[in-house]
């Protein structure tokens, strides 16, 4: 059965708080001892129908109210903006450092956000699904959505943080102008499925705490697949609104208080300011003001109905646990097309950003579903204007995927014989023991898995090797060493850890210590602090090893022609200067510059009524002082030539019989010519013409 | 021959063809010997006793274009060509719906051909109803080589290191003074090197700074040689067509003339170029004065200048050792 009512010890425990009462004066009115309020709260006990009667007489509402549990005995206290004061010892910020290490670029909060999603997958059988809804909002839409966010008493916030002459402040009022000239907004909506959810309390450790009330706290210790372990990614999403303004709505997939669906709320990042007289510091709140006096009036997550999550646009689909991230006026840096053309252009960026980075992710098999599902949907005013994309893994890395592919079901070969087959070689990693590991310790060794297919035609980046590890994100993307000239262009994937997609003891250990060989940049294998700190001597040595046991197997596979010695050789110098390039026909070629002789440039023509050929010819010639002295011939077909019945000089030129004359000085010149008829051996309709020019000889042509 | 025009609507747009695998014999041929970016297929000399080799062929057509264009009956064809063997090979490819590409097989039997075959993409439509008209073919051939072991498309001139006095070459006995030899009768020209001729062959493959400055003059004088011996082998073989007129000979010879041409005759077309140089040698006026333009050519292709100048500062160095 599924149905709303709460535990009934949360419920009580948060009717109390909104009640501004204590167990203790809730013992006293029911006449039981403050231990027995304490063991229902705690879910120890439950009391007995006369003292639930009790209970409701005390909360002066009526018995249902007690035993149903899905509404609260009063109304939450109204959901408003709370500004955190500034500091005691007067220390100001301005603004969020950690937003400011990222610029406002939507392909990177793309790559953010979503990693943090696949980081968070709940259901390892299924996939995260990713969805991406840029939504802007103009005249009652958008007063509506202000006035749901109280948008008035936030008024006075940002009117004084502009004040601030700093960078943040500059940048709000160039956003707030820009919403006041225009009268639109953008709203930007993350949604994941699938994932875990802003879980945990409100103020202690916890993904919720994590995310609202932190910065650079990644929480995901938990996690041994995680990309980043900086919490540095949940700032693109503050660095792309131009308001600094974002609201969430999660559905939990682990209940907190009770309830897990539609948990809200608002955090806005401005710098110090002061507004009547009364000092902020940085960030703000929108949610229902907390009534524990430890930490009176902060606003705190609310459970929020589905009216008001509608009227924030914040209604989630299904009940699938994950988070809804609204970034209000989202705006792109490097965007300069405005209206549905800035639209399209932030869609497609979108798209494109999410099949880059996620491409590996976003592979999957018939069995097996992928990691991550990702879509870009735009709309205005509720209505759309460009429908869900579907970002697919081939639409930027068509080859790489299906390397991937290939390997996820097998169907990899041992050598390369067509355009679309994929190899795999393990390569293998020798991970060294940890110091904590002690004395008896021994270094494992774990067969990473190189695939490697030839490039596809429209591969803008080709002949490296991408690695990658976790789920599937990408770490480097490097050329090998050595290849030598003359390889074809090639895709190669390095799978090490878990995105082996293999199990065991081996996998484990690869996948911690290729992590802990990570920079914060998470872009290289390489030494760090926490390796040395971490492993026995030599773990470097090992890397190094590594990297270039990667290379030698890519040599091994596509290397072949580049080491295999020509038949005869002879000396280098000699065969460098003995090749012959294939003939080219004399022009079938496009028209290559100044040949130093005259070549026709350009024909145009149709067959006319009386079944000629009616052409207009282009003649370059090299500038010279003389005339040039030029036969024209026309050939049907292969080569049979047919005679003029008629040439008219057009420019440049003139006609002396059957010779072109072309003028001194003069780089092109162009003629008109009608074929004989009668000199066709086939109707002309029937076949093609082209013009070919030989030097006139005076006197008696020779041919 | 130049630009051709059409009396009915032919393709705009690109016709792209790639040979995607290769069978010798039922087995596949390994995919390095498939050079996609040199349109070359090496198919190897050393395997021996084959039959035939199947190309799986791909074409990309213009298709929206075709789609709203004036043809109908719409067929594409792979063909597979060798001009010295006169064989020509017609495959139909069949559409693949879910690529939207053309796909078929093309047999090459190795009794039908000798070195070098071509595969080329023809589009045939009728249009203005009459059928079977060519409306597209594809750029650039792919060679298919039966003989080269790696896929490249430039030949390079075979160079043969032996002794003259008692090497394999029986016939080069009697040249055994000589310190290398130009053959320009086969398939493709041969440089013998003679490795009686002591230190001939170490020198060209010298590192020192004498050995160098040596080698480069050297390997001038060869390769002029050889380019002069190429082209008075490709002169002598141009043929007339039925109407009298010269005619460019194929194969390797097409490319010397095409290459030295421009620097035998400037400012003459290849066209006209070979009329006037059979003239010239039929009738025998300025004959003479074009044997030191040939000269020149085949030098200019040897880059004699280039290495006469690598010879002079090596050897205007003051010597200090020979490694440096």
């Amino acid at each position: 059965m599924v149905d709303e009512t709460e535990d009934f010890g949360p419920w009580l425990a948060r009717q109390l708080r909104r009640h501004g009462m204590t167990q203790s004066e809730l013992a006293a009115t029911l006449q039981v001892t403050r231990a027995a309020v304490s063991a229902w709260i705690t879910g120890r006990a439950h009391p007995r129908p006369e003292t639930v009667r009790l209970i409701a007489a005390a909360f002066a509402t009526d018995l249902a109210t007690v035993y149903e549990r899905t509404t609260d005995v009063v109304a939450g206290r109204p959901v408003t903006w709370y500004h955190r004061p500034a500091h005691a010892d007067g220390g100001r910020e301005f603004g969020n450092a950690a937003a400011f290490a990222f610029d406002a670029d939507l392909g990177v909060l793309a790559r953010e956000a979503t990693q943090n999603s696949l980081d968070e997958r709940r259901d390892p059988t299924r996939s995260v699904r990713v969805r991406y809804i840029l939504h802007e909002l103009t005249g009652e839409h958008l007063g509506s959505f202000l006035s749901a966010l109280q948008w008035e008493s936030l008024k006075p916030h940002y009117a004084a943080a502009m004040a601030t002459d700093q960078k943040v402040g500059r940048a709000l009022a160039e956003g707030l102008r820009e919403m006041e000239a225009s009268g639109s907004l953008l709203l930007l909506r993350i949604d994941d499925h699938n994932a875990n959810g802003l879980t945990g309390p409100e103020y202690d450790d916890g993904r919720f705490s994590a995310v609202v009330r932190r910065q650079l706290d990644s929480h995901k210790g938990d996690n041994r697949r995680a990309g980043g372990s900086y919490g540095l990614g949940k700032a693109t999403l503050w660095a792309a609104s131009r308001l600094g303004l974002v609201l969430m709505n999660s559905t939990l997939s682990v209940p907190h208080e009770g309830r897990t669906a539609r948990r809200l709320i608002g955090r806005l990042d401005l710098p110090w300011r002061e507004v009547d007289d009364e000092a902020f510091a940085g960030p703000a709140w929108f949610g229902e003001p907390d009534s524990d006096p430890a930490f009176e009036n902060v606003s705190r997550s609310w459970w929020g109905t589905e009216q008001e999550a509608t009227s924030l646009h914040l209604e989630r689909e299904g009940e699938d646990p994950g988070t809804s991230f609204l970034v209000v006026g989202a705006h792109d840096a490097a965007a300069v097309a405005a209206g549905d053309e800035g639209l399209q252009a932030m869609h497609d960026k979108l798209c494109d950003s999410l099949a880059e980075n996620f491409w590996a992710a976003m592979t999957g098999t018939d069995t097996a579903p992928p990691l991550l599902e990702a879509s870009v949907r735009t709309l205005r005013n509720g209505a759309e204007l460009i429908p869900e994309t579907r970002v697919s893994p081939e639409q930027r890395r068509p080859a790489l995927a299906r390397a991937l592919r290939a390997y996820l079901t097998g169907e990899t070969v041992a050598t390369l014989s067509g355009r679309t087959d994929v190899v795999e070689r393990a390569v293998r990693l020798t991970v060294p023991p940890r110091r904590a590991d002690g004395k008896g310790a021994t270094a494992v060794t774990h067969d990473a898995v190189l695939l490697l297919t030839p490039a596809d035609d429209n591969d803008r980046t080709h002949s490296r090797v991408v690695s990658m590890r976790g789920n599937r994100m990408t770490v480097t993307s490097r050329k090998p060493r050595d290849l030598g000239l003359g390889v074809e262009p090639f895709q190669a994937v390095l799978l090490a850890g878990f995105a082996t997609a293999r199990d065991g003891d081996d996998v484990v250990r690869a996948e911690v210590f290729l992590r802990t060989s990570e920079p914060p940049e998470h872009n290289r294998w390489e030494w760090t602090d926490e390796l040395s700190d971490t492993y026995v001597r030599g773990a470097k040595k090992r890397l190094d090893e590594f990297r270039v046991a990667v290379d030698d197997a890519v040599r091994a596979v596509v290397g072949v022609r580049a080491t295999a010695p020509a038949d005869d050789g002879g000396p280098e110098l000699l065969r460098s200067l003995l090749k012959l390039v294939p003939a080219t026909g004399g022009g079938r070629t496009s028209a290559r510059r100044s040949r130093g002789y005259p070549t026709v440039d350009d024909i145009d023509g149709e067959v006319d009524t009386t079944g000629a050929w009616s052409l207009r010819v282009r003649v370059a010639v090299p500038q010279q002082e003389d005339s040039w002295h030029l036969t024209p011939i026309a050939c049907f077909g292969s080569g049979i030539p047919v005679r003029w019945a008629e040439l008219t000089a057009t420019e440049n030129c003139s006609f002396a019989g059957d010779v072109l004359v072309v003028a001194p000085g003069v780089r092109y010149a162009m003629f008109g010519g009608v074929t004989d008829v009668d000199s066709h051996p086939v109707a002309a309709e029937r076949t093609n013409i082209t013009v070919s020019l030989r030097k006139a000889v005076e006197g008696a042509a020779r041919r | 021959m130049s630009r051709m025009v059409y009396p009915y609507a032919i393709l705009s747009g690109q016709v792209e063809a790639e040979i995607t695998r290769v069978r010798v014999d039922g087995r596949p041929l390994d995919y390095a010997k498939i050079s996609p970016s040199l349109r070359t297929v090496a198919l190897d000399a050393d395997r021996d006793g084959w039959q035939e080799a199947v190309c799986d062929v791909r074409a990309v057509l213009p298709e929206e274009e075709i789609a709203y264009g004036p043809w109908s009956e719409l067929a594409c064809v792979a063909v597979l060509e060798e001009p010295s063997t006169n064989t020509r090979t017609v495959q139909r490819l069949a559409r693949d719906r879910a690529s939207g590409t053309w796909q078929g097989a093309v047999r090459l039997r190795r009794s039908r051909h000798r070195s070098r075959a071509t595969l080329g993409i023809r589009v045939v439509a009728a249009v203005d109803g009459v059928r079977g008209r060519i409306v597209g073919w594809s750029e650039t051939d792919w060679v298919i080589d039966l003989r080269a072991e790696i896929p490249v498309r430039d030949k390079e001139i075979r160079i043969v290191e032996t002794d003259f006095r008692d090497g394999p070459y029986v016939w080069l006995r009697r040249l055994k003074d000589a310190p290398w030899m130009v053959d320009v009768s086969g398939d493709l020209p041969t440089v013998y090197l003679n490795r009686g001729v002591e230190g001939l062959t170490a020198l060209l493959r010298g590192s020192g700074t004498v050995e160098r400055a040596t080698a480069a003059l050297l390997n001038a004088q060869i390769v002029s040689d050889v380019w002069e011996t190429m082209f008075h082998s490709a002169v002598s073989d141009i043929d007339s067509d039925e109407e009298g007129r010269p005619r460019m000979p194929g194969g390797w010879r097409e490319s010397v003339l095409e290459a030295m041409l421009p620097d035998v005759l400037p400012g003459l077309s290849p066209a006209d170029a070979i009329v006037e140089l059979r003239a010239r040698r039929e009738e025998g006026y300025g004959w003479t004065e074009l044997q030191s333009r040939i000269q020149y050519a085949a030098a200019l292709r040897a880059q004699l200048p280039k290495q006469l100048a690598a010879t002079l500062r090596l050897t205007a160095r003051p010597p200090q050792g020979d490694h440096r």
